[in-house]
């Protein structure tokens, strides 16, 4: 056991400007929560070690930036991912309407081999604001999304109070390990997209 | 001839000598007396050489002498050159013009190799070659001395022979697996020079190299150079021919830098008050390899259009007037640099940043009504020394372009108040939607949302910006939803509120004056913001031209380690590394790109030079694409930024013609070429 090289598992959290993304995983990998983050420009990512059954794992996972228009450096980053988070806003409903998209967008670029089976969870963050009177997205409604696209796991979470974090990451890191296969890491694709390169 | 070859083959069996004697004569033959004063605790002197000389011009009388040493510090090792006090024949070289040449402490670390020259006729001399591509100038051995300063290095660092020329030593170069290969081989005796295809030889066999030598020492300079060609033909896949051409093209690099900088100091020699037009009118006698040259007027452009091979290797018309055909290859071109042209040749370092314009001289730059009378030696004293806080203000509007050079100070107040007015109409326009309208505005809504979730994750801890309902904020926010209405295709996109935040702050919350500097800022980084990211695809693509241009070995680590991207410079480029260093130097940084002098383009220079300062951990650390994007996300805070701006200088002096033909025409911050078209495919998605 002890020679067997850690297993990296690549999470990728994605979903709008602003709704939590950088939060979510500083809350989980750092336990802390700061109202001075930055918005995220390009692509950043921590890592942190999980333990299953007596076996270690590298996590890693990666932020993105939210804004639509950046969407086309994810083909840099979405590649050999083992999990994908897609996080909304219960306060803001354009973000959980965008949830489809996010998905979308993340099969068609990462290209998993089995995009029907590839483990998907949902955070509905932010559920501290006002005491939760400003939510405009009920569990309900977010839930039945959820189990439309495959029975994807659900959690609500706060980064900014750590409600729900540990947990949802958990689930994340153990789906993520789900779609390792066995025995080795993941064959990642070998060459990137570079339009200008290619020639 | 003949005797300068022998000359140098005596050379050469000394230097052989020295290795086996194991060289402890050697050290400190020339000197014994230690200089304690300016050495570090714990350092040691192990060589000191004086009347080591360097020739900035061809003048034999601003010649700065001074004193060579090699310091011994725990393992490290470092080359010191420090000029003579007081003594140059020339009082037109200050003590300013001898710190410009100064070496302190350049540690060994940072060598790549040392390019030894025994010329026929003069002074034997070296060149230093940096890591980052930039190279000492020639140091003069007056006193002879050359081979003992090799024979102290080696002691101390790894120095190995480059296989392909025997006065090139290469220095510390294990990540090339070639020196590895170079170091462990220990290639067998005598090597026959003609007939064998140029089997790399360590120094450590040094005794086999004076067979090798002689046989080429004993032809002529032009000849023997035709023999390196000769061997190249019978070994493309040899290895070290990689290795020969990265160094040939270093080296045509150096001298070309070291004349256009040569020119660059005759030319300030002679107009004092404007040494702005340093690339203006090349010496026309300034070398023969001045083939390329055009004249022209139109001095911004000019270091496109300097004198370099477009291709270090590619055929040279000079050769061929001269030699045999066989003597006009690609690989004589280093060859080429003979002791005339050596004659002429200095500094090659970036120069050194100077103080922050101020006040006092800000005023020179003025005619009485204000007009600047001179921009582009405004802009070349921004460009080395950027601007005092409080001249911002004044100096921004001028170099972003929103009040003209030429403006009066009258026209300037006029524009200000023209523009004013016409902001707050812009202004108007939102702020006259009322909350029923909004309603019914989504994409009003959603950009007014975007803008107020940037705005406050924008520097706020900065006191400017910090705190509850801090005014400033507010002003940012305005002021980018304002520009969002005022340019309603590009919209708003996160980065900007980077952009706009120290503008703002320079321009002490004058809203109006704010959103203009920022709209002319715009005029050449929208782009980046495009949707379809073409802008910023372009840059990032000019960038890996560059890098494959300056260092060849760092491209092909990127092309095998799928890194050729750039993504991980995504940031820098966006917001013109705004995340990468402290406010204060950001500012900085900005107005010496703004200047555009010597390139619009300095910003990806700037680029090259911060990964030629990491290059080794890069490729010596193995790092794959994450742990590059990890490792260059955080560098943000230590990179210093002085250091970089100087090396980026050197680059893009450097790469010259061959540098701006990496970046296509357009490429942001260009203005754009056509005007009309640029924000027109971003109706589907209006943020
Ligand atoms: N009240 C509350 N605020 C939160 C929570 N999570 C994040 N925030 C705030 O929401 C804003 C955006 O948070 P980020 O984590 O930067 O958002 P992001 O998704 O990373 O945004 P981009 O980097 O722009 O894609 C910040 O001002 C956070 O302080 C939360 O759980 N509760
Ligand atoms: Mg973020």
């Amino acid at each position: 056991m002890a020679s067997r090289r850690r297993m990296l598992l690549k999470v990728i959290i994605l979903g709008d400007s602003g709704v939590g993304k950088t939060s979510l995983m500083n809350q989980y990998v750092n336990r802390k929560f700061s109202n001075q983050y930055k918005a995220t420009i390009g692509a950043d990512f921590l890592t942190k070690e999980v333990q299953f059954e007596d076996r270690l794992f590298t996590l890693q996972i990666w932020d993105t930036a939210g804004q639509e228009r950046f969407q086309s450096l994810g083909v840099a980053f979405y590649r050999g991912a083992d999990c994908c988070v897609l996080v909304y806003d219960v306060n803001v409903m354009k973000s959980f309407d965008n949830l489809n998209n996010w998905r979308e967008e993340f099969l068609i670029q990462a290209a998993p081999s089995d995009p029907e089976n590839f483990p998907f969870v949902v955070l509905g963050n932010k559920v501290d604001v006002d005491g939760g009177n400003s939510r405009v997205v009920s569990e309900k409604k977010a839930k039945a999304w959820c189990a439309s696209k495959g029975n994807i796991p659900y959690f609500e979470t706060s980064a900014k109070e750590g409600f729900n974090v540990d947990a949802a990451f958990e689930c994340i890191a153990k789906n993520a390990l789900k779609n390792e296969p066995e025995e080795e890491m993941g064959a990642k694709p070998a060459a990137m997209d570079f339009p200008y390169l290619s020639s | 001839m003949q005797e300068a070859e022998l000359h140098d083959l005596s050379d050469d069996a000394d230097y052989a000598a020295s290795q086996q004697q194991g060289s402890a004569s050697m050290i400190r033959c020339d000197s014994g007396k230690r200089s304690s004063s300016s050495e570090p605790e714990g350092a040691e002197i192990v060589f000191l050489k004086d009347n080591v000389t360097i020739h900035p011009t061809q003048f034999a009388s601003e010649r700065i002498s001074g004193r060579l040493k090699l310091i011994k510090q725990g393992s490290s090792l470092f080359l010191t050159w420090i000029p003579y006090k007081g003594q140059t024949a020339n009082a037109r070289l200050s003590e300013k013009d001898k710190n410009l040449y100064t070496i302190r402490a350049v540690p060994f670390a940072d060598v790549r190799s040392i390019r030894r020259h025994t010329p026929a006729i003069g002074w034997q001399y070296i060149i230093v070659l940096m890591s980052s591509g930039i190279a000492s100038p020639p140091l003069y051995f007056y006193n002879g001395g050359v081979r003992e300063f090799l024979a102290t290095v080696k002691q101390h660092v790894f120095l190995v022979r480059s296989g392909e020329d025997s006065n090139v030593f290469l220095v510390n170069d294990f990540q090339n697996p070639l020196q590895r290969t170079l170091s462990s081989l220990e290639l067998p005796r005598a090597v026959p020079a003609a007939s064998v295809p140029s089997s790399p030889v360590s120094v450590r066999d040094s005794t086999s190299h004076e067979n090798e030598d002689r046989t080429d020492m004993g032809v002529s300079d032009k000849s023997a150079s035709s023999q390196y060609h000769g061997r190249q033909r019978q070994k493309v896949n040899d290895p070290a021919r990689d290795l020969s051409i990265q160094v040939l093209e270093k080296f045509s690099l150096v001298t070309k830098f070291a004349r256009e900088t040569t020119s660059q100091l005759f030319r300030e020699a002679h107009s004092h008050s404007n040494g702005f037009g340093a690339f203006e009118r090349r010496n026309s006698n300034q070398s023969s390899l001045d083939y390329s040259h055009k004249a022209s007027d139109d001095e911004e452009e000019v270091p496109n259009r300097s004198p370099v091979a477009p291709d270090p290797l590619e055929k040279v018309p000079y050769r061929k007037q001269n030699h045999d055909d066989e003597a006009a290859t690609n690989v004589g071109t280093f060859e080429l640099i003979d002791l005339k042209e050596f004659d002429k040749l200095s500094l090659v370092w970036g120069k050194p940043r100077q103080p922050p314009l101020g006040l006092e001289e800000w005023a020179t730059f003025l005619d009485s009504e204000g007009r600047v009378v001179d921009p582009k030696a405004l802009r070349k004293r921004i460009f080395y020394g950027g601007v005092e806080h409080k001249l911002r203000r004044e100096v921004w509007a001028i170099l972003l372009g929103y009040h003209a050079y030429e403006s009066t100070y009258a026209e300037r107040e006029y524009l200000r108040s023209i523009k004013k007015a016409e902001y707050e109409t812009i202004k108007n326009q939102w702020q006259s939607i009322s909350p029923e309208q909004a309603k019914r505005f989504t994409k009003f809504r959603e950009r007014k949302g975007l803008i107020e979730k940037d705005v406050v994750r924008t520097d706020r801890s900065l006191p400017f910006y910090d705190g509850d309902d801090n005014p400033n904020v507010n002003l940012l926010r305005d002021i980018l939803l304002t520009y969002s209405f005022y340019n309603f295709d590009l919209g708003y996109c996160q980065g900007m509120s980077d952009l706009l935040s120290p503008i703002v702050f320079v321009m002490e919350d004058d809203e109006s004056e704010s959103f203009w500097c920022f709209v002319a800022l715009m005029e050449r980084l929208g782009p980046n913001f495009n949707r379809d990211q073409n802008g910023m695809h372009t840059q990032l693509f000019a960038l890996s031209k560059l890098v494959e241009l300056l260092d060849t070995p760092l491209h092909k680590y990127f092309s095998q380690n799928d890194c050729l991207n750039y993504f991980f410079c995504f940031r820098w480029i966006l917001i013109q590394f705004k995340r990468e260093f402290e406010y204060e130097k950001t500012m900085r940084l900005w107005e010496v790109l703004w200047t555009h002098y010597l390139s619009e383009h300095l910003h990806l220079y700037v680029c090259v030079a911060i990964l030629k300062r990491y290059r080794s951990k890069i490729m010596g650390e193995q790092m794959d694409f994450d742990t590059l994007l990890k490792f260059i996300n955080e560098l943000s805070g230590q990179i210093d930024l002085d250091a970089v701006l100087r090396d980026a200088e050197a680059l893009c002096i450097c790469a010259g013609e061959n540098g701006a033909a990496c970046i296509p025409p357009g490429t942001p911050p260009s203005l754009p070429v056509d005007n009309g078209l640029f924000y027109s495919q971003q109706d589907d998605e209006v943020l």
